[in-house]
């Protein structure tokens, strides 16, 4: 069995006292029971014994119900130290002294401490018997066999018994489970809806009426495959699915900071580069490879882009203020680090350990400092993308600029020293002149900045564990390595990189990894994953709803070359993938939630897909892919919403509004909120009138009549002709007299209604 | 039964208008594995852990970090050792900084409490009896960035919810048709939106941040400038038939529902919004009681907000970091004072005059304190170790000085209160204990006081 250091090291002194046989001084046993257990029982225990931790108020990781517990100490180290006064924190923090005061809602009387004294230097004798009930520490190998901890292994397909599906593998697992729990699926869905479901799940943009037309009108079997495969080869794919990535990334192109941090001009290269990922089907082993030691693999791709560009999803993680508390700012610098990279590869969350052992999962706190040791001292610095030569080019034209300015500014100080006779400051005003004018030729033909990308660079050399989180209080070293419940290609020590790093996360026999991603996958096509806290894989997380599936998905998505193009394909061909979105009060009352996935799961778009299709659908979308981002407050601005401009600072309005999440931290998924101040913007903002007269001069031009022109209308914007009610309902609107005030004409205002729906908002 | 015209007139202001009912505390709190319905109105008015004693929170933020030895903490042995070195009582900040430099200001005593005031504060002294000054406050950085975070949102790090974010969190809003949280600042403070972020809990707990008080700009998208009052109704009501036949064919769905009854509010909030925010409604009397500029605006603001039933407000006092008078502190301190202090007391009186203000809580203070010894010839550095803030209302204790500093007013030595503490007191006053208002998030259980606080009960009235 092994069990850390740490906590044999702090056990050791309490083992060789309970086995001290020297028999107890009656009158220093009385010293205790009148003037030591009253005060620990009524000040203390409420927070640091067995009864406090049964009921989870234990502080500290420390027990003095016990003499054993006593003497053990907790997190911060020993207690007390019988016949030593000075050692320990018990005294000290009953003094008040140091940062731990003890009890915390005031300090005890000083009599009272005087006997704390006392009774510590007799030798602080404790007739109080009865072990710890559990030490403390975290059994590794006990850790092992928690489910996600344990290899997946390919499960047998079951054989479906439901006639609705056992087309798929995924089926029939899916179907298994409805069996078990006495559900009956729903109806397929119609070909319309399912199109749209396809469009928006993989390109997050509606079909085009000719698009819809055309599905419907393909009768062969794989009709739906191939509409597949269009958009998976689309590049719109690679531009919805970096999205997801992006939010697990936190990513963002500034800092929640405003002071002292350098600008991170061309971090949209690392959006970039997760688009081109995907687009490019890259195997999702090297796609994680990349993003934590693309600069050191030797089998990175030659091209400087994909080797380095990657780099930016801890290249442009947090960087805070270190004028004052530095060692705290770089603490908290690691943590982003430590917290994002296993949640967010791995789905466990090694950041609980920063303070102490995980209190759920097989985490000490030495693992904690054991990765962070590995990011200690690296560097936020620009890998160059470009040529040479392009680098040398803009280096020689700054410092040209650089002489310049210079040179005009010296001039202009001995100028304004008025210490020269007239005539040499007319010669010096005229070479001014000249100074000027050079600087402002080298300005203008300044090439563009190099191409770079912003990475994290280098290899820290180790650190020692910080008790209870205080760089200020070192314990012992976390040598470089991976976390001991996981197995690494390489062992810990000096010499553990990121490579080692980035071979254990994206190795096959990693148990996490596959399964964390797959099962991001499939919550963001369903809304829901197999396991419903993506980034917890741990106790205190979701536990699987289909875990043979769950399996079957990893071990076969590895086999596969880790392509995530095959899995969206696995998944959305199956049967379960494809039935309506409709309630059904019987399987309602089994399983409302639809947890089990009898039935399509009615989805309102992200913000992203929402305002994307406000564009398309008026026509305005510019399809401009890449480069440097927009900002969402211009008027003008019509490229997809994921090129805007996003910020830790201060997140655009519309954007927050919309529950895009806080690009500080790593996000496994996005609450869906609905209030008024969303609907502001629909009733409301200038983005909505826009479109809304670009989408009614659109229509304009698709027919004669309103009637004609409402049908275009709604072939448009919802791939379906209208009905009878809601044609009705168009033309009396569209024949309601203006009013004095109306900026708008009646279509306009008609379009703005249409683009304002449910029926845009919400896919079925 | 309504005893009086006024519960009438301000449970009429607080409009809910949702139809959703209350929610328990217990019901909201988030698990990892188990999200709301979206159909949970996140914004709904929750029952509090315990009775509460305020229901709103007014925070009046002197950021940039007042003096303490010059406003609220008297120190007479600074003014007799004024030019000497501190000695022991000194202690590190920010900057390095030179001897003991004693108050500009004269302090009187005001009120049948007697507390000590100083001359710039002449308005805020003659409501000493409502007010408790809490002298013993300590933060644990002397810089105005880390500072600010902790006073907002109780870490260092700018990676937490702000305390307006738990609070409509925790309990809600009750009026549907205004933001919960507002926060009010020309500008920009230093640090900025991360002082009023929700980070991870859901993006409507945000605060609502108003630079321009003009009634028609303080929310985004409040106005419609392209259709008239009619015509924008027309078009609602046929939005509403179409979302209407939308949900038919769909069967019950309460996402669906929900956003049919979101557009609703909206359109009213339109008008209510614009109406609250709007100070010129008030009496040419109240308003000549708060003054002129943003500040005192947004203070009359302040009281129109909670009097709608809006959850929180803070007020920052402007743009970038005002009270940072590392030099001259002596004119400085006199202007901000000149312009705040009517207004602040006008709120007070305003509020208590409304009958508000026991169910409001007025709190004033900045980020940190400044040092009794000199930066400069005539300026203070940043000081963490000591300051003052004071409470008003809302179950607090009047006419109190709570704890105190060193002889010179360096550091706090008695009864010492950190910003951890001060968030437990705010939120036990507001009905929540602060060790249970928690959210999961990475996997353990956050709070706005991390793993301190202790409720100032020596303070409660």
């Amino acid at each position: 069995m092994l069990r850390i250091a740490l906590v044999v090291s702090l056990l050791a002194p309490s083992l060789a006292l309970a086995a001290d046989p020297t028999p107890l001084d009656a009158k220093k046993v009385e010293f205790f029971e009148t003037k030591i257990r009253p005060v620990l029982v009524e000040q203390c225990y409420k927070c640091h014994s067995e009864e406090a931790a049964k009921e989870k108020k234990l502080k500290g990781g420390f027990k003095l119900d016990t003499r054993t517990g006593l003497l053990s100490g907790g997190e911060t180290g020993a207690a007390m130290v019988p016949g030593k006064v000075a050692a320990g924190t018990l005294l000290s923090s009953l003094k008040y002294e140091g940062e731990l005061k003890m009890p915390p809602k005031g300090k005890l009387p000083d009599a009272v401490i005087k006997d704390f004294e006392k009774w510590i230097a007799d030798g602080a004798v404790d007739p109080r018997t009865g072990e710890i009930a559990k030490a403390v520490g975290i059994d590794i190998e006990k850790g092992k066999q928690f489910w996600s901890f344990v290899p997946p292994k390919e499960p047998v397909v079951p054989v479906s018994r439901e006639p609705k599906a056992s087309v798929t593998p995924i089926d029939a697992f899916i179907s298994a489970k409805w069996t078990e729990k006495g559900l009956k699926p729903v109806a397929q869905a119609d070909k319309r809806t399912l199109i749209r479901r396809a469009y928006y799940d993989l390109t997050g943009l509606p079909p085009s009426a000719e698009a819809v037309d055309t599905f419907l009108a393909d009768k062969s079997p794989d009709a739906f495959a191939k509409v597949i495969d269009t958009l998976l080869a689309s590049p719109q794919y690679g531009e919805k699915w970096a999205r997801h990535w992006l939010d697990v990334a936190r990513y963002a192109e500034d800092q929640a900071h405003t002071f002292g941090v350098k600008p991170k001009t061309q971090a949209w290269r690392y959006r970039d580069w997760v688009i081109a990922a995907f687009n490019a089907d890259m195997p999702y082993d090297q796609f994680v490879k990349l993003q934590i030691a693309g600069d050191m693999m030797s089998d990175a791709p030659g091209d400087a882009f994909t080797k380095f560009a990657g780099l930016g999803f801890l290249g442009l993680g947090a960087e805070y203020y270190k004028n004052t508390a530095r060692d705290q700012a770089i603490a908290e610098e690691l943590d982003d680090r430590v917290d994002t990279l296993t949640r967010g590869f791995m789905g466990i969350t090694v950041a609980c350990a920063r303070c102490h052992d995980h209190k759920f999962d097989p985490i000490p706190t030495k693992d904690y400092y054991s990765i962070a040791g590995i990011y200690m001292g690296t560097n936020m610095s620009d890998a160059a993308l470009g040529s040479p030569a392009e680098l040398k080019a803009y280096q020689t034209a700054q410092a040209d600029l650089k002489k310049a300015d210079d040179t005009f500014k010296k001039m202009q100080t001995e100028l304004r020293a008025k210490k020269d006779s007239w005539p040499v400051r007319v010669a010096k005003l005229l070479a001014m002149k000249d100074a000027a004018e050079n600087s402002a030729k080298i300005k203008k033909d300044m090439p563009a900045a190099p191409s770079v990308a912003h990475v994290i660079s280098g290899n820290g050399p180790g650190m020692k564990i910080y008790i209870r989180g205080n760089p200020a209080t070192k314990g012992e070293d976390a040598p470089k390595g991976f976390l001991q419940v996981l197995p690494s290609p390489t062992p810990s020590g000096a010499n553990y990189t990121r490579l080692d790093l980035a071979n254990a996360v994206a190795s096959k026999d990693n148990p996490l990894t596959a399964r964390v991603i797959v099962n991001r996958v499939w919550a963001w096509h369903f809304g829901r994953g197999l396991v419903n806290t993506p980034s917890n894989f741990g106790k205190l997380g979701d536990k699987p709803s289909h875990p043979e599936l769950l399996d079957w998905l990893a071990v076969n998505f590895v086999k596969n070359g880790w392509s995530m193009k095959w899995l969206h394909k696995q998944i959305m061909t199956a049967t379960t993938y494809q039935f309506e979105s409709k309630p059904d009060l019987e399987n309602d009352k089994i399983d409302a939630a639809n947890v089990y996935l009898w039935r399509g799961t009615r989805k309102r778009l992200e913000i992203e897909d929402w305002r994307d299709s406000l564009l398309a659908v008026s026509g305005n979308l510019d399809p401009k892919a890449g480069g440097p981002t927009f900002n969402l407050n211009d008027a003008n601005a019509k490229r997809r919403t994921v090129y805007a401009r996003v910020s830790r600072h201060e997140l655009d309005g519309l954007l927050r509004l919309f529950d895009f999440p806080d690009a500080n931290v790593t996000a496994d998924k996005r609450t869906v909120t609905t209030v008024p101040q969303q609907q502001l913007f629909a009733l409301n903002s200038a983005f909505m009138v826009s479109q809304a007269q670009a989408f009614a001069k659109r229509v304009e031009t698709m027919g004669t009549t309103d009637e004609a022109r409402v049908t275009a209308a709604y072939r448009v914007a919802y791939g379906r002709v209208p009905e009878k009610a809601e044609l009705d309902l168009a033309l009396r609107f569209l024949k309601l007299p203006l009013s004095a005030e109306d900026k708008l004409t009646r279509w306009q205002q008609y379009a703005q209604v249409l683009l304002a729906s449910n029926e845009l908002l919400y896919v079925d | 039964m309504l005893s009086n015209g006024m519960i009438s007139r301000r449970d009429m202001l607080k409009s809910s208008g949702t139809g959703l009912g209350v929610l328990g505390l217990a019901g909201l709190l988030a698990d990892e594995a188990k999200s709301a319905p979206a159909s949970a109105n996140p914004l709904a008015p929750k029952v509090a852990h315990f009775p509460a004693k305020a229901k709103h929170v007014i925070h009046l933020f002197m950021n940039g970090g007042p003096s303490q030895v010059d406003t609220f903490d008297p120190k007479p042995e600074l003014t007799k050792q004024h030019g000497k070195q501190p000695g022991a009582a000194g202690k590190a900040t920010e900057r390095k900084t030179g001897p003991l430099y004693k108050s500009p200001f004269t302090f009187k005593k005001y009120g049948q409490s007697g507390i000590e005031v100083s001359e710039i504060f002449p308005e805020i002294g003659s409501c000493i009896d409502d007010i408790c000054v809490v002298r013993s406050m300590h933060t644990n950085i002397p810089n105005h960035e880390p500072g600010l975070l902790l006073m907002t949102c109780g870490n260092t790090q700018p990676i937490r919810p702000s305390m307006g974010s738990w609070l409509t969190y925790g309990l809600g809003t009750e009026n549907q048709n205004l933001p919960g949280f507002v926060v009010m600042c020309p500008g920009k403070p230093v640090v900025g939106p991360a002082l009023w972020n929700n980070s991870f809990l859901p993006g409507v707990f945000q605060g609502c941040h108003i630079q321009n008080l003009d009634p028609k700009k303080v929310i985004e998208h409040i106005r419609n400038t392209s259709v008239s009052a009619t015509t924008q109704r027309e078009q609602l009501d046929l939005l509403n038939q179409l979302n209407g036949l939308h949900k038919d064919k769909r069967g019950s769905d309460d996402q669906l529902e929900s956003r049919i009854q979101s557009l609703e509010i909206a359109y009213r909030m339109q008008t209510d919004a614009q109406e609250a925010f709007d100070v010129a409604r008030e009496p040419l009397k109240v308003r000549d009681a708060y003054g002129k500029g943003y500040f005192a605006d947004a203070c009359l603001t302040a009281r129109r907000l909670v009097e709608r039933g809006v959850r929180m407000v803070q007020i920052f006092y402007g743009s970038g970091q005002p009270w940072d008078d590392h030099g001259d502190l002596e004119k400085g301190h006199r202007n901000k004072a000149k312009d705040s202090d009517k207004a602040v007391a006008a709120l007070l009186r305003d509020l208590k005059q409304q009958g508000l203000l026991d169910e409001t809580l007025v709190l004033w203070g900045g980020e940190f304190g400044r040092t009794p010894t000199s930066e400069g010839a005539s300026g203070r550095d940043h000081n963490n170790h000591g300051f003052s803030v004071w409470m008003a209302g809302g179950g607090i204790k009047g006419g109190m000085a709570y704890g105190s500093t060193d002889e010179f007013g360096f550091a706090a030595v008695d009864k010492k209160v950190h910003i951890h503490d001060l968030h437990a007191t705010i939120l036990h006053l507001m009905g929540i204990d602060h060790e249970k208002l928690t959210y999961r998030y990475s996997g353990r259980d956050f709070r706005l006081t991390d793993v301190a606080g202790n409720v100032v009960k020596d303070i409660l009235a």
